[in-house]
């Protein structure tokens, strides 16, 4: 009779502990499940979306499939016929040249910019705003106004060019001008953008730095070198990043000016890619330069991330 | 020469150099706004003229009459609604999970979010289309706007804002017996709501801009937004410059007013992609 009690009180002791634990544990996993019920819309999303089609973008670069035939397996055939492409290597060079024309006078644009609007003057804020309306603009827009200032008869950039006597301008149509043509818009458009992430980079250095160097007599350039510019280095890693993967990126302009021409003075990488794909219906082939293209910005952004860690470092 | 006389001088001389930078870099909207409202004869004159002699509203009478722009337009304004809708819906969820709760696989999410703002969506648009048309959705809305369901600049910005929630709060709520979901609804949406007009006003610029998705997932001009109404109306009309502009107007006039209207906060939104605020 004892030991049946005894007995039950131990089994009532575990149940017991073993309720307060599961209820402990189910608190923690009640927490675990929302967050996972929460996350799970982003694993679908991501899976589906990004996830998956970058398998794909490799799978799919093995074939030579033309989307209404059947697939055929070809292996690296893509890759080794890409590297002899010379359509392709000149893509590869006219992306190189627009990302850097673009990107390097931006930084040195925008930086200066943001070192004007740092301080306060009469007008900031409008000043500020005019400034920006390049950015708002919608880049397609932007495209078709482009197009039209660059019109070798009556378009105003040719018209400015005979102002200071530069005659018989034809942006467009010559494949020497064609690309910095594209260049010039392209940094007219995103220049305000990096403007407004350096001014805040600027104005989330705390000015005591400024007024203890000032107390110590630096004058403003060296203030601007020792003070500013070190302190604005992870700002301006993160302007390099995003900076050189959208330039990669661009289509808008190149499809609605010069749909990558003269010759294939403008076509770029993305250019490439959507007129294999999608105008010879070459999936396997604009796959494969799709690849390419990744692997680029990758090793763009390993450099840029060991520049990083070098800058950290020293 | 002294400093009281330099210092008014350069103010001057920066206000002139400010001033003229303005005109410059504004030139271009203000020559597509000029160009709109010219007749085509007039944009064509061999004498150039910066500004129309009449203001002439033809063009964007001519532009709705031509072609289907007013489905454009509607489309854009659908399609855009939509994204913006959705990101709202999903970025703070996907956020507040990545900053306040612990579950497995979590932080090869958040690292993933983070590896996709780094894949630039032409490497992607070949199987993404694939998929797409495995799924029966090219040429249809929810081919245009699934996509862009999410995105992962806006689950991050979210993260970071939710971060600097106090979890006493969260916590609080969990001590008076409030469902997660009620805790979420009642406590982490209206704190972050600054965020999520931030969060609307990029998905919107960045969902009203798309083109080349909108251009490969189009096969008919019924589902057409303006971008790629645009595009293809330069195509068939190649000497209508001023119908264009007119076209190119209406296209722009949304952002630039929301622009002119919450500049501060569309200012800081920029910023804050950067991790600034």
């Amino acid at each position: 009779m004892i030991g049946t009690s005894q007995e039950q009180h131990l089994r009532n002791q575990s149940l017991h502990q073993r309720r307060r634990g599961i209820l402990g544990n189910t608190l923690e996993a009640q927490k675990k499940r929302f967050g996972l019920i929460f996350a799970l819309p982003a694993f679908f999303f991501f899976g589906a979306f990004y996830l998956y089609p970058l398998f794909q973008t490799f799978y799919v670069s093995l074939f030579s499939w033309g989307l209404l035939d059947a697939p055929r397996f070809l292996g690296m055939a893509n890759y080794s016929r890409l590297f002899t492409d010379r359509e392709f290597i000149n893509s590869v060079w006219v992306s190189f040249v627009y990302a850097f024309g673009v990107v390097v006078p931006i930084w040195f644009i925008a930086l200066g910019l943001a070192l004007i609007f740092n301080r306060p003057f009469p007008g900031r804020q409008a000043y500020l705003t005019v400034y920006y309306i390049p950015a708002v603009i919608s880049l397609t827009v932007w495209s078709l106004i482009w197009l039209l200032m660059y019109n070798p008869t009556f378009g105003l950039f040719s018209v400015a060019a005979r102002a200071v006597g530069i005659t018989g301008l034809r942006m467009l149509d010559d494949p020497s001008t064609a690309m910095p043509a594209m260049i010039i818009l392209s940094i007219w458009k995103g220049t305000p953008v990096y403007m407004v992430i350096f001014i805040a980079g600027l104005r989330a250095i705390p000015t005591d730095y400024y007024e203890a160097a000032q107390i110590d007599g630096a004058n403003a350039w060296q203030r601007l070198l020792y003070i500013t510019l070190p302190l604005l280095r992870p700002v301006f890693l993160y302007v390099m990043v995003i900076s050189i993967i959208e330039a990669f990126k661009v289509f808008t302009p190149m499809y609605i000016l010069t749909n990558g021409g003269p010759g294939s003075a403008t076509r770029v990488l993305s250019m490439f890619i959507f007129q294999n794909g999608f105008q010879y219906l070459k999936m396997g082939y604009a796959s494969a330069a799709s690849v390419i293209f990744l692997l680029i910005l990758l090793a763009l952004a390993i450099v840029q991330f060991r520049l990083l860690r070098f800058q950290q470092n020293d | 020469m002294p400093r009281s006389i330099t210092r008014p001088l350069s103010a001057i001389l920066g206000q002139c150099a400010l001033f003229a930078g303005a005109i410059l870099i504004t030139t271009p909207a203000l020559y597509m706004l000029s160009a709109s409202f010219m007749t085509n004869s007039e944009l064509f004159s061999a004498r150039f003229q910066l500004l129309p002699s009449t203001l002439y509203w033809g063009n964007y009478v001519e532009v709705f009459a031509r072609f289907n722009f007013m489905r454009y337009l509607s489309n854009s304004v659908f399609v855009t609604g939509v994204i913006v809708l959705l990101n709202l819906l999903f970025s703070p969820m996907v956020g507040y999970s990545l900053a306040k709760f612990d579950y497995p696989g979590k932080n090869i999410l958040l690292l993933f979010i983070l590896a996709t703002v780094m894949v630039p969506f032409t490497a992607i648009l070949i199987p993404l289309f694939l998929i797409v048309r495995g799924l029966g959705w090219v040429n249809t809305y929810q081919g245009l706007i699934i996509p862009f369901a999410m995105s992962a600049f806006g689950i991050f910005l979210m993260r970071q804002f939710i971060v600097s929630v106090p979890d006493d709060y969260i916590d609080a709520a969990r001590i008076d017996g409030a469902s997660e979901f009620r805790i979420y609804f009642q406590i982490v949406l209206p704190l972050i709501q600054p965020a999520l007009i931030t969060l609307a006003i990029i998905v919107f610029v960045a969902s009203w801009d798309e083109f080349l998705w909108m251009l490969v997932v189009t096969t008919g001009d019924a589902l057409r937004t303006l971008p790629i109404g645009l595009a293809k109306f330069r195509e068939q009309y190649q000497t209508r410059f001023e119908l264009m502009m007119a076209g190119s107007v209406i296209a722009a006039a949304p952002v630039v007013i929301m622009f002119l209207a919450l500049q501060r906060r569309f200012l800081q939104g920029m910023a804050g992609l950067s991790g600034l605020k």
